[in-house]
């Protein structure tokens, strides 16, 4: 057999051996848990990134999430690739059908802040949902328009363009946003409606509330939306937005509570509503959410999954997860109904 | 008089154009160096101060609140453990499809399968990666193997052919003497063709692996729904430092994009050096067999 | 990646008359078995793919290819590839506008200028290029030339030659069309240059020192012969490239900002087949959105096999044309 040059051998089997021996060594302590996968709602993954760090430790499960926004996670639990999904837009009946078998249960609530980047001016800016509605339809293109000023008097705004970052993947926060630019815009209900995805007419297409975020972060004068906890994690300015009682209101725990209240009974199926409350919800943030998990009802997994579930709406709600993110503490009126849908979960 | 001067202006004018043509030559070459410096440049100094141990060892912690150290260790275990069974899968079966057209095929079949092969290395990764979703995850999941699958399809046709090639300079007069003395073909080829040949055939998969570890595509449709936790079980989906790197590069923070600079540091390192020692095998080899 | 012919060599059969043993035939169908299922695969590839795509093969048919829409709203569901195809054949086109004559001045560079010290390593350099994993190539994209482009050449180009329809408003995130263009022509400029290279050192010496000995400068030769001889490889080089430049998919989608849309505007942001295929694909939600997107893919194929087998036909007249047999390279 020809040699192959002894030293090559010898350095290459070296090096690899090396790098072997250090993932291996560090991957060493790595417990044997039970998994649990799921896949969904990037408006939730924040929240869940802290549980996967707690549940190893207090219920010696190991939970795997994948961030591929809501779309993608009705679609992984219709296959059954995952164990559960996550969405913020509830299923529809089709959805209900094709997944066979399967309930949705709110598990976190939170609110979806609409972030802008605008060297120079302050945060918090006034905005209302006709405003927006225009501005996310392309009819306003800039920062110093009318509309924007005479919400925002005594402050002065520049002449940039104004650069709308948008969700390219189906999103459950998308559809947050457009039912709530629907109840408050005839014009965009009619144009484009609700939904996981529309038909953007401006724009630039991110994926994931991650990807919307660095997109805002990154332009000058853009406009996106995500859920607070990305706002926050990347510094990044959001509106104040104006209620139907007249009051500017941000998506923190007082605004999302008031709004949550708006809604107390979950209907049949599990779903609640809480977009753009009436007025006498006086401080409520009108871009406010539920979030749910799909779980199948028959599944292998039903104990670490009830297991899971049960730890995620009791102790994954209190303020040690949930206050930094701004989500908060599922109402014990929902709370009542989670529990009775997880107990139906059975292998 | 006119004429010589004539002839002298013209010489001097296509001495101007051949002089400029050569420095734009000299020009392309330079600009081509620099964008190859300036990326791997950009690479390394940008992954520089995500660089340390704590990248191949700890876990990511997404949305981490605290300071707590992480990095990518379930891509690099993930990486090693599908490019291995990738190579495991493809090797085998490129060296027989090699084996079959140098060693058995009519000269027609030759010309087909040799079509066959440089029509799959044209199959865009993407393609390759929709296809196994749709023959293999679609309804069933994702899993390391699928995804080892993915690749080992991309690296068939570049083994196949690197085997061919370097069997076909195996002298044919090894082959007759072999059989002259009774020795089956089976035996000839296994024992005296193809122990010549392992040069070019470790040439071949070095290259093979060097192109696959940095494949994206189809790795996104096989084994990209992944958890956290390192783990080195190809039949669950594993994460892998290609997709790691494209999930971090669409993230806006820039502790997540120096981490996937560090790792893409790696990966470019690794591929580098595997590429330039294939090349320096192959030349060595080459000039081996022939030689000989 | 060449696209060279196996080199004809004599065929090694059992010779007539020999005892052929089990060892050869079990040999043979395993070899066999190998050689049938690599081609079987191709067949499988392009089948399984028209089997995912049916349901929107069925429902829209051909006119999906030229169709501009993707509408994913559930109830006004409408998808077709039209934006998508626009923007693979602009994106490509220009890429390879870009890369061309880069890819022919480095190969002419190595071939008939460099000093033989610098050959081998700049060649090796050259080559390394194509070694660069696109998804590495789409984060410094992304990151590094995107930003670039957007501070400083965009508006420099707008102001200057805005006129041009081509270079219209810079949109003001870092992704654009051109930074896609530039991106790919990068990861195609090792391809054709190394055709090119082998191409050029593969002119018959005796035609390029005969032009020299009568008095050309090394332009007029290059141009007079090396060029007019290597013609049909290097049509196979351009089209090996574009090939490679469709179907390009992580690096395009890292830098190309997506869009369902056809507009002249390099500085804008646009999206090519591959690009929303890999954006897109993980959350598609219908049935119906899948089959479309891997309609996608479908149509990707067919270009990519198109470009392929172009390439390699062009490649087998030429050889035929100069009678040259060609073999392993160096």
């Amino acid at each position: 057999m020809p040699k192959l040059g002894t030293s090559i051998r010898i350095i290459s089997a070296v090096a690899a051996a090396a790098l072997l021996a250090v993932v291996v060594a560090g991957t060493a302590g790595a417990r044997s848990d039970a998994t649990v996968s799921g896949a969904g709602s990037t408006f939730v993954s924040p929240l869940v990134a802290q549980w996967q760090q707690a549940v190893g430790g207090a219920l010696g499960i190991e939970l795997q999430y994948s961030p591929i926004g809501s779309g993608g996670g009705i679609a992984a639990i219709t296959s059954r690739t995952v164990d559960f999904g996550a969405s913020d837009a509830p299923l529809t009946s089709d959805q209900f059908n094709a997944c066979n078998g399967c309930e949705q249960i709110p598990w976190a609530l939170g609110g979806t802040s609409i972030m802008y980047n605008l060297p120079g001016v302050k945060n918090l800016l006034h905005m209302d949902g006709a405003t927006l509605a225009k501005i996310f339809m392309g009819q306003i293109t800039k920062w110093s328009d009318p509309a924007i000023a005479s919400l925002n008097k005594g402050v002065s705004l520049p002449d940039t363009a104004i650069t709308i970052a948008h969700r390219s993947d189906n999103s459950g926060t998308t559809y947050n946003l457009t039912d709530y630019l629907s109840s408050v815009s005839p014009s965009w209900k009619s144009q484009l409606g609700v939904g996981v995805a529309v038909n953007w007419p401006v724009g630039v297409g991110a994926k994931g509330s991650s990807g919307v975020a660095g997109v805002v972060a990154s332009t000058p004068g853009a406009i996106g939306y995500a859920d607070v906890a990305f706002a926050l994690q990347n510094h990044l300015k959001y509106f104040a937005m104006k209620n139907n009682s007249g009051k500017f209101t941000t998506p923190g725990s007082r605004g999302i509570l008031a709004a949550a209240s708006s809604d107390q009974k979950p209907a049949a199926d599990n779903s609640l509503s809480i977009v753009n409350p009436p007025k006498k919800f006086a401080n409520a943030y009108p871009i406010s959410t539920f979030t749910y998990v799909i779980v199948p009802l028959q599944t292998s997994k039903a104990a670490d999954l009830k297991k899971l579930l049960f730890w995620a709406v009791t102790h994954g709600q209190t303020g040690t997860y949930t206050a930094k993110l701004r989500f908060v503490p599922l109402p014990k009126s929902v709370l009542v109904v989670d529990e009775k849908a997880i107990s139906k979960i059975h292998s | 008089m006119t004429e010589h001067v004539l002839r002298v202006e013209g010489l001097a004018r296509r001495r101007r154009v051949n002089h400029l043509m050569e420095s734009l030559a000299w020009l392309a070459a330079v600009i081509a160096i620099a964008i190859l410096a300036i990326v791997v440049w950009s690479v390394a100094r940008k992954g520089w101060s995500e660089l340390n141990l704590d990248l191949l060892t700890k876990s990511p912690i997404p949305f981490s609140l605290t300071n707590a150290p992480q990095g990518l260790s379930n891509a690099f275990a993930g990486t090693l453990v599908i490019v291995g069974v990738a190579t495991l899968m493809a090797l085998p079966v490129g060296i027989l499809v090699a084996v079959y057209l140098n060693e058995f095929a009519p000269p027609s079949i030759r010309t087909g399968v040799g079509l066959v092969l440089d029509v799959l290395a044209g199959v865009p990764a993407i393609v390759v990666g929709i296809f196994v979703f749709v023959l293999l995850v679609a309804g069933s999941g994702q899993s390391g193997l699928k995804g080892a699958f993915a690749l080992a399809i991309l690296m068939l046709p570049f083994v196949a052919r690197t085997t061919i090639e370097v069997l076909a300079l195996v002298p044919n007069a090894l082959r007759e003497a072999s059989l002259g003395l009774g020795i089956p073909q089976w035996r000839t080829t296994l024992s005296i063709v193809l122990p010549r040949a392992v040069g070019g055939i470790l040439t071949g998969t070095v290259l093979a692996v060097a192109r696959v570890a940095g494949e994206t595509a189809p790795l996104l449709f096989t084994s990209s729904l992944v958890g956290n936790q390192t783990s080195w079980n190809p039949a669950h989906a594993l994460q892998t430092i290609p997709v790691a790197i494209f999930e971090l590069s669409e993230s806006p923070d820039p502790k997540d994009h120096a981490r996937a600079w560090a790792a893409g540091f790696i990966l470019l390192l690794f591929i580098l050096c595997a590429s330039l020692t294939a090349r320096w095998l192959a030349t060595r080899n080459a000039r081996k067999i022939a030689g000989r | 990646m060449s696209a060279a012919d196996i080199s004809a060599e004599p065929v090694r059969r059992p010779f007539t008359g020999r005892r052929v043993r089990f060892g050869d035939l079990l040999l043979q169908a395993l070899a066999g078995g190998a050689a049938l299922g690599a081609t079987v695969l191709v067949g499988l590839i392009v089948w399984k793919l028209i089997d995912g795509a049916h349901p929107a093969l069925s429902k829209y048919g051909l006119g999906f290819v030229t169709r501009i829409a993707w509408n994913p709203v559930v109830g006004h569901e409408l998808y077709g590839a039209g934006s998508f195809l626009f923007g693979t054949v602009i994106t490509s086109f220009f890429a390879l506008l870009v890369a061309t004559p880069l890819a022919i001045g480095v190969a002419l560079f190595l071939s008939e200028l460099a000093p033989r010290v610098v050959q081998a390593p700049v060649t090796a350099l050259v080559e390394t290029l194509a070694a660069v994993p696109s998804v590495l190539v789409g984060l410094w994209g992304i990151l590094v030339l995107g930003p670039a482009l957007r501070t400083h050449i965009e508006p420099w180009l707008h102001s200057g030659l805005g006129w041009i329809p081509l270079f219209g408003t810079p949109s003001a995130a870092g992704a654009s069309v051109f930074t896609a263009i530039i991106v790919l022509a990068i990861m195609i400029l090792p391809i054709v240059s190394s055709i090119s290279r082998e191409l050029f050192l593969g002119v018959p010496s005796e035609l390029k020192e005969g032009a020299l000995a009568l008095g050309t400068t090394r332009w007029e030769m290059v141009r007079g012969v090396v060029l007019p001889y290597s013609r049909g490889g290097i049509a196979a080089a351009l089209i090996l490239g574009l090939g490679r430049a469709m179907g390009e998919a992580i690096a395009v989608t890292q830098v190309i900002g997506g869009g369902v849309f056809i507009h002249w505007n390099l500085f804008g942001t646009g999206d090519t087949l591959g690009s929303k295929i890999a954006a897109s694909y993980q959350g598609a939600s219908t049935n119906l959105q899948s089959a479309s997107l891997i309609y996608l893919g479908l149509i990707l194929l067919v270009l990519s096999l198109a470009a392929n087998i172009v390439a390699q036909w062009i490649v087998r007249r030429v050889s035929r044309q100069h009678g040259v047999t060609r073999g392993g390279h160096a």
